[in-house]
């Protein structure tokens, strides 16, 4: 057991959980700081819900330690957790008003009914909903309900508040607007908290880092600039942002990287290799250029569209489909036209491919 | 329940007018069918031997037998209704709770005894609790009884019997609301720092609040007006609204006498039913 870091709000270390013969977790460690916000970004099935249902206590870890504001609270259960909970399906009370679902939290805390009435008044001022305090719940739209869930757990001052996709019953234009005024509404009142989603957009625009999961571990904790330039496998390349990305085996090795040869052709790394390993060779859209350059390929155009800021070229280059990212003006090659293109060495990433089927 | 219903929309004359005629077969049954004999029964229960008479009420009412009838009727219901509750409620969670495969098994179990009569599933009782009954020959076969306990013809068979014929009916309104829930309603109430006691006074239970009452009615005022299990489970020894009605007419012939015990019966369902929904209300459940 390693001891969790001192002075880091919520520490979540060696955690592991098995379903039956499944393992759903494996050795998860992450440490928050005050005011943070991460997300945990992965497909359906790598954990990260159960990760925060570990952080919530709704699900226990078979191993594991969960500190949260100094206290261990890995085996206590969670009305004894101060932790709020934003689920997906909002679980709003369908038998209570706005201000009563708002004010549940503080009513069992035994508050004088003023104090609740400010509180409520402030959480939901907080959302813009203070004039729908005695709405039923069915009379609102499930932005309104999705902000009165938001109200609810912030009233209490939760140590940490997690979102459970949250925002992905929301429609995208509600969705893309609630992310923006999110995360702005949690820095002012200056919460920790974690978010679960698939949406790599989300992450990359809620977060001030992102841990991506895969098969229940964390693959890459970054914040996400980082994340984005600097991949730490083709899975956390693959799931955030576009890339183009081609498989081949090591041919020779020298101090300042590989060759590999792929079926388009060798391209270079800057990494050292075994000779004959197989890698994965990567770059994004929009370091590629129609020119020659450090990685140089010839393919043909199969398609070429227009996106107003940004003009996407698909190349085949023997048999991989490729995407190129070209500024919106430039003059667009012709279908079936060949062409030479080419990225620079330094933004050429690779990844063993071992790594990941 | 009324309030949660959209309001309906504004209608042109035209559209009123199929809408009435829409309606008209039905009103039409429940008139020839309902309200018509209903009408008759009251006012049978009014006659005497020279025309208009209370005598039927002041007989069924300040007899001291008769008194114990309509108590008999209403504690029989009552305890049916409290039993099939403290079974029919957590059942109903299991149902709305379990998967698939046995989502349909436990509703088959449920819904396949409601094709059967009622005086077959009552018929069943009194031959697994008579002397020679199945129950009794087990029990002295392993040798826990010497001799016969007596089952049959006691409240204990007609309780039994009773909650047994009338349990679906608690469940399925039940069952019908626990199936919309939100399972994470729960989960939000122990994050807001709710115990699991808490959580299930100030959400589960007036959440579920609409299919209790419901389940209440039915099971109340099927249970009040029983007559098959009291007759077959318990007979004579606890005489009922429902066998005084039937004895009444088929026996003693006293139509006046038997149609006021009728009247009081529905009075009594009728009360229950309007009760229970005023509870609701009041007590915030949703539609």
């Amino acid at each position: 057991m390693t001891a969790p870091d001192a002075g880091l709000h919520l520490s979540i270390s060696n955690v592991s959980k098995r379903f039956g013969a499944t393992t759903v977790l494996e050795d998860i460690h992450l440490g928050m700081a005050k005011g943070e916000l991460v997300t945990l970004l992965g497909p359906s099935g790598c954990g990260k819900t159960t990760l925060l249902r570990v952080v919530a206590g709704l699900t226990h870890p078979d191993t594991g330690r969960v500190e949260l504001a100094g206290r261990d609270i890995t085996r206590a259960p969670p009305y004894k957790r101060n932790v709020g909970v934003v689920f997906q399906s909002y679980a709003l009370f369908p038998h209570l008003d706005v201000a009563g679902n708002v004010g549940f939290g503080l009513k069992l805390r035994g508050l004088p009914k003023a104090d609740i009435a400010s509180a409520v008044h402030r959480a939901l001022s907080l959302v813009h909903l203070e004039r729908y305090a005695d709405r039923p719940i069915r009379a609102l739209s499930g932005g309104q309900q999705q902000r009165v869930a938001l109200a609810r757990a912030i009233a209490v001052e939760p140590s940490v508040i997690l979102f459970d996709e949250a925002l992905s019953a929301l429609d995208r234009k509600l969705r893309e607007a609630m992310q923006s005024e999110l995360r702005h509404l949690l820095t002012q009142i200056g919460a920790t908290a974690i978010f679960v989603t698939h949406d790599q957009e989300e992450a990359l625009t809620m977060s001030d880092r992102v841990a991506v999961m895969y098969k229940g571990r964390i693959d890459q904790l970054a914040d996400p600039r980082t994340l984005y330039d600097q991949p730490a496998t083709a899975f956390a390349l693959s799931f955030v942002g576009q890339s183009l990305s081609l498989k081949g085996k090591v041919v020779s090795s020298d101090a300042d990287g590989s060759v590999v040869e792929t079926s388009a052709g060798p391209l270079r790394v800057p990494r050292r290799f075994l000779r004959g390993s197989s890698v994965i060779v990567a770059t994004r859209p929009e370091h590629v250029t129609l020119t020659a350059g450090d990685n140089t390929l010839t393919g043909t155009v199969v398609g070429a569209t227009f996106q107003g800021s940004r003009s996407l070229v698909e190349i085949d280059a023997a048999g991989t489909r490729l995407t190129a990212e070209m500024p919106g003006r430039c003059t667009l090659p012709e279908r079936g036209e060949t062409v030479i293109f080419s990225w620079p060495l330094s933004e050429t990433l690779s990844f063993s491919g071992e790594e990941h089927a | 329940m009324t309030e949660a219903m959209p309001a309906p929309p504004k209608l042109s004359d035209p559209e009123r007018r199929t809408a009435f005629l829409l309606s008209l077969p039905a009103a039409m049954i429940l008139l020839i069918m309902f309200i018509l004999p209903l009408g008759l029964l009251l006012g049978v229960s009014f006659t005497g031997p020279e025309g208009f008479s209370l005598a039927a009420y002041q007989r069924l009412l300040t007899t001291p037998h008769y008194l114990s009838v309509i108590w008999n009727s209403l504690k029989l219901a009552l305890v049916t209704t409290a039993l099939t509750f403290l079974i029919g409620y957590p059942a109903s969670f299991a149902i709305a709770r379990a998967r698939g495969g046995w989502r349909s098994l436990m509703l088959g179990c449920l819904f396949l005894p409601l094709a059967a009569s009622v005086i077959v599933k009552a018929f069943a009782w009194t031959i697994l609790l008579r002397s020679d009954g199945i129950i009794n020959s087990t029990l002295m076969l392993l040798g826990i009884i010497d001799e016969p306990v007596r089952m049959i013809f006691t409240q204990t068979a007609l309780i039994v019997g009773s909650a047994n014929v009338f349990l679906p009916f608690m469940i399925l309104p039940i069952f019908a609301v626990v199936a919309q829930l939100d399972p994470r309603l729960g989960e939000a109430a122990a994050m807001l720092g709710a115990n699991p006691a808490v959580a299930f006074l100030k959400v589960t239970l007036p959440v579920t609040m609409p299919g209790i009452i419901a389940g209440v009615a039915l099971v109340f005022s099927l249970s009040v007006s029983a007559y098959v299990v009291p007759t077959l489970l318990i007979g004579e020894r606890y005489p009922t609204l429902a066998a005084t009605i039937a004895k009444a007419y088929l026996l003693t012939q006293q139509p006046a006498f038997g149609a006021a015990a009728g009247v009081v019966l529905l009075s009594i369902a009728i009360a229950v039913v309007i009760l229970s929904s005023r509870f609701g209300r009041s007590s915030g459940g949703l539609s």
